[in-house]
């Protein structure tokens, strides 16, 4: 009901006077879903028949609203657009983030994190950063705990995240002897004296 | 000391080659010019050398130590079959001296790891008398075991032990 859908508009903000509600209406679509601002927008309805709760929107939205009340012009869109697909959720602090960026892209983290896994369980102990051991923590245990299974299946697993298959099969081979009694903590991380180049906090993570 | 036996057992000294002890003595190991500590790092180049290890107490106190030198994780610490391997074996050190005033029954062998990072560990053991002859050397140096070579010799459990870590070196040298 475009009417209804008027309604909400108007009373939200306080210079909504200026627009013309009639000019508004019949130059929008009809959309369905809420809108919050009066901003002419063509994005298409995701959802039909939402409630009138004007409430959080999954679609591009400047980052402050107040700001583009007065615009009528469209240039400011590029600037200002954040995209917010968490509901509005976004803050500014790191609180509860548990995933370890380690200053790296998703894919040259996920190389990084391989590697290192690679190494551990090839050589037993090795020694890097401290975030970077405390990091591989959890994808050393991952594989331990695959090769404990031991079925066709986990071994493709582990291959296809293990570089080196050879290290694989031993791994395979050994984890029932070694690990069979254990559960979880199959790795242990020493911080030792920073490094000479950068001073960054090193750490040895060894197999248990 | 606690801090040092906790160094020990997060190290995995204790656990591996050297039952919980309560350090009773302490001594100084120094490899070259670098002083030795629980968990540091040496070239096997600096301690191709034998470390110079001084016992610290009274020089006319009758105490006699045995100094027994060994790598748990030989060849490589992901596959430790030949552990513990055997570095070096001296007895009858008298207190408040240093190693050389002991008598060597085995060789001291440098730190050579062929892969990964190992742990040389120094474990000194307080003896009851002097043992001239009564302790038996054996000359195979793989799957060696501290606690069965001083249950042999009623040595009792470590009174003193440091670590340090070493891996090998690259050959070529870095530009």
């Amino acid at each position: 009901m475009p009417m209804a859908m008027a309604m909400p508009v108007t009373t939200d903000c306080g210079s909504g006077s200026r627009w013309s509600m009639v000019s508004l209406k019949s130059a929008l679509p009809p959309l369905a879903s809420s809108i919050k601002l009066p901003c002419r927008r063509r994005t298409p309805p995701p959802r039909t028949r939402s409630p009138q709760l004007v409430r959080s929107f999954s679609a591009l939205s400047p980052v402050n609203p107040l700001h583009s009340l007065g615009f009528s012009d469209m240039s400011s869109f590029g600037q200002n657009f954040t995209i917010i697909d968490n509901g509005c959720r976004f803050f500014a602090m790191r609180h509860g983030r548990r995933v370890p960026k380690l200053n790296r892209p998703p894919d040259q983290r996920r190389a990084l994190l391989r590697g290192l896994t690679t190494q551990l369980l090839k050589h037993g102990r090795i020694k890097t950063t401290r975030a970077r051991a405390s990091a591989v923590r959890k994808y050393v245990d991952k594989m331990i705990t695959l090769a404990k299974d031991g079925s066709l299946h986990k071994r493709r697993q582990a291959l296809g995240f293990i570089y080196e298959k050879q290290i694989v099969h031993a791994l395979f081979a050994e984890v029932p002897d070694r690990y069979g009694k254990r559960n979880g903590g199959y790795t242990r991380i020493i911080r030792t004296l920073p490094r000479r180049g950068d001073n960054a906090p090193m750490a040895y993570i060894e197999l248990v | 000391m606690a801090r040092s036996v906790e160094t020990l057992v997060v190290g995995g000294v204790i656990g591996d080659v050297l039952d919980m002890f309560t350090p009773a003595s302490e001594f100084t190991v120094q490899c070259g010019s670098k002083k030795v500590t629980n968990g540091c790092d040496i070239k096997p180049s600096a301690a191709a050398d034998k470390p110079h290890v001084q016992i610290l107490g009274h020089p006319l106190s009758s105490n006699l130590y045995t100094l027994v030198m060994v790598d748990p994780d030989a060849p490589s610490p992901s596959e430790p079959r030949l552990r513990e391997w055997l570095h070096w074996i001296v007895a009858d050190i008298p207190e408040g001296h240093d190693a050389t005033k002991g008598r060597e029954l085995v060789a001291y062998m440098g730190p050579q790891p062929p892969t990964g990072i190992h742990r040389y560990i120094l474990a000194l053991f307080k003896q009851e008398g002097a043992m001239e002859g009564r302790i038996q050397v054996t000359d195979v140096r793989a799957n060696f075991s501290t606690r069965r070579f001083a249950a042999q010799n009623r040595l009792g459990l470590p009174v003193a032990a440091v670590y340090f870590n070493s891996q090998r070196e690259p050959a070529a040298k870095k530009r």
